[in-house]
């Protein structure tokens, strides 16, 4: 039976976000650590956008709709990163250190304990910055926000959180058995959103169809901007970021609990 | 609770000899390459990493309206190519402040460090080496065989010239003192606790942009060309790649690698000389 002081979960993972938040502010150059977040967003584009003001457009793809796809997808990393930091940390930071006993023996959810045992503030640079650079390009574009795209662009950001969020889910299901050596997994991470740099036209069929069916980068960044945009793509893809972000996360989660009744503590 | 202990530490009198650090430098690198399946998975990105840097590149070679901007810019497709494996290679050595030197200046473990008759800055100087060394023989040889074994516009070509391949290597063992050197100053700054990691972040990033590893410096606008060659970070990655590319002529690498020596010196005073103050004044933390 639950003691009645105890909180309730949602209210315990804000607690664990607050305690994150306010210890990362003791430290003297934290501000620093937001405008170096905000220099590694912009600094990943630099190259693409000397790319295009040395070489010009690609026929209709211009350096406008290459940024509002890869910052879709950058934002959703971002949200992923800030609300499931724990995860993300989590092979190195609990399985390797045997951190993750101390969590089985608490009487709450794993996962929550989990995705809150890390938060860092400057995380928060990334999806802002994201959003900030979706909404400048609307404005500059006159894209016309009716209450339909601004659900749809919701939806996708939302939907992408939930296939990133997947990912760390999965890793740390996989890091179980692995221990280490998961460095591939920046693949589908921070190297993964950079598949975006490619005009989806000219991209070679095989690693189209990996970022569409295996990992879903293209579908929460491309088609919802292809639509909201109106660049071509049918109307129902732009709904498909939600859903399949969805079953991605259940797959992952299906991996994660696999993880946890093998585990086989490896800390001292 | 936790105790706070003011100490001055000075640099001990009598200091180890040359073959001491040495040998700090083997045993790190020998243990470092230890990880041999860590560095596979870590190829594996690496390697993805090229290939979609190469498959951005020829889009733009051969679809943009502009699409004849490379080869004006001095730089073929090919020689792109080549850029980007060996920029894949390159990036490897790039220095990090290495979690175990962080822990110990967070943790106060440093003090025990200041105990041995070794001077701090080139005890570090020399694991440091090692550890930029280590990720090379397994994760940076299946970056260059993927280069060499993946098939048509993929494939990284063979060097200019056998000088000009000469004068890479040269180049390349200029690119690991300039790395480690920057790296040790880096952590020099890192040493004052209150600070926390938001500097050292900031300090690590600007190399990586200006070595070429982002995007080769000869792509970047004409204006900045001159600036790009001389600043520091050229001597990281870009000058032994256009050394291998034939870029630069093979006579050029005494400029190029005098450059490298002479930045490394660069930061190799300004380590020192901001270890030594931070160490006179040093906060051991722990209780």
């Amino acid at each position: 039976m639950k003691a009645r002081t105890s909180p309730g979960n949602l209210s315990l993972y804000w607690q664990y976000i607050r305690i994150h938040a306010r210890s990362g502010v003791q430290y003297k150059g934290w501000w620093m650590m937001l405008i170096q977040v905000v220099f590694v967003v912009f600094s990943d584009v630099i190259s693409t956008l000397l790319m295009f003001d040395r070489f010009g457009s690609i026929g209709e793809w211009s350096i406008d709709r290459i940024l509002l796809i890869y910052f879709t997808a950058v934002t959703a990393f971002g949200l992923a990163e800030v609300f499931c930091r724990g995860f993300d940390t989590f092979p190195f930071g609990m399985v390797r250190k045997g951190g993750f006993d101390r969590v089985l023996l608490r009487p709450r959810p794993l996962a929550l304990q989990v995705a809150a045992s890390a938060f860092h503030l400057h995380r928060l640079s990334r999806p802002l910055c994201g959003l900030g650079v979706i909404a400048f390009l609307f404005c500059k574009h006159h894209v016309i926000m009716d209450p339909a795209r601004i659900l749809m662009l919701v939806s996708a950001l939302l939907g992408g959180f939930l296939m990133y969020a997947g990912v760390f889910i999965l890793t740390s299901g996989i890091s179980f058995f692995t221990i280490q050596a998961i460095d591939w997994i920046y693949i589908f991470t921070n190297a993964g959103y950079q598949v975006t740099r490619c005009p989806v036209e000219y991209m070679p069929k095989a690693l189209y169809r990996v970022f569409t069916f295996i990992i879903p980068v293209l579908v929460i960044s491309y088609y919802p901007m292809s639509v909201i945009c109106g660049w071509g793509e049918p109307m129902w893809k732009g709904w498909l970021p939600l859903p399949v972000g969805a079953g991605f996360l259940l797959v992952s989660w299906f991996v994660w609990r696999f993880g946890v009744r093998h585990y086989k503590s490896t800390g001292s | 609770m936790s105790a706070e202990i003011r100490m001055t530490a000075s640099p001990p009198s009598k200091t180890a000899p040359w073959k001491a650090y040495f040998s700090i430098f083997r045993i790190e690198l020998l243990q470092k390459v230890q990880y041999r399946i860590a560095a596979l998975a870590g190829a594996a990105t690496s390697i993805f990493w090229g290939i979609v840097e190469i498959t951005v590149y020829t889009v733009f070679y051969r679809y943009a309206d502009n699409n004849a901007a490379g080869i004006a810019a001095g730089m073929t497709l090919q020689q792109l190519a080549s850029y980007i494996w060996l920029g894949q290679f390159m990036f490897l050595i790039q220095p990090h402040v290495p979690g175990e030197f962080t822990q110990k200046i967070t943790s106060g473990d440093v003090g025990l460090e200041l105990c041995r008759p070794m001077r701090l800055y080139r005890h570090w100087f020399a694991r440091l080496a090692a550890i930029n060394l280590s990720s090379l023989p397994v994760r940076g040889a299946m970056v260059l065989l993927a280069g060499i074994i993946l098939p048509g516009g993929y494939r990284m070509s063979l060097p200019a010239s056998p000088a000009g391949f000469a004068a890479t290597l040269i180049s390349a063992v200029g690119s690991l003192l300039l790395c480690t050197s920057y790296g040790m100053f880096v952590t020099s700054v890192r040493m004052n606790v209150s600070w926390g990691n938001g500097p050292m972040f900031i300090l690590l990033l600007v190399p990586g942009v200006l070595s070429g590893t982002y995007l080769p410096l000869q792509l970047w606008p004409d204006f900045m060309q001159k600036f790009l060659l001389f600043q520091p970070f050229a001597g990281y990655a870009d000058l032994p790649i256009r050394l291998y590319i034939g870029s630069l002529a093979p006579s050029d690498a005494v400029w190029a690698v005098g450059l490298q020596i002479l930045w490394s010196g660069f930061f190799i005073f300004l380590g020192n000389l901001i270890m030594n103050r931070q160490l006179k004044n040093i906060v051991v933390q722990g209780g």
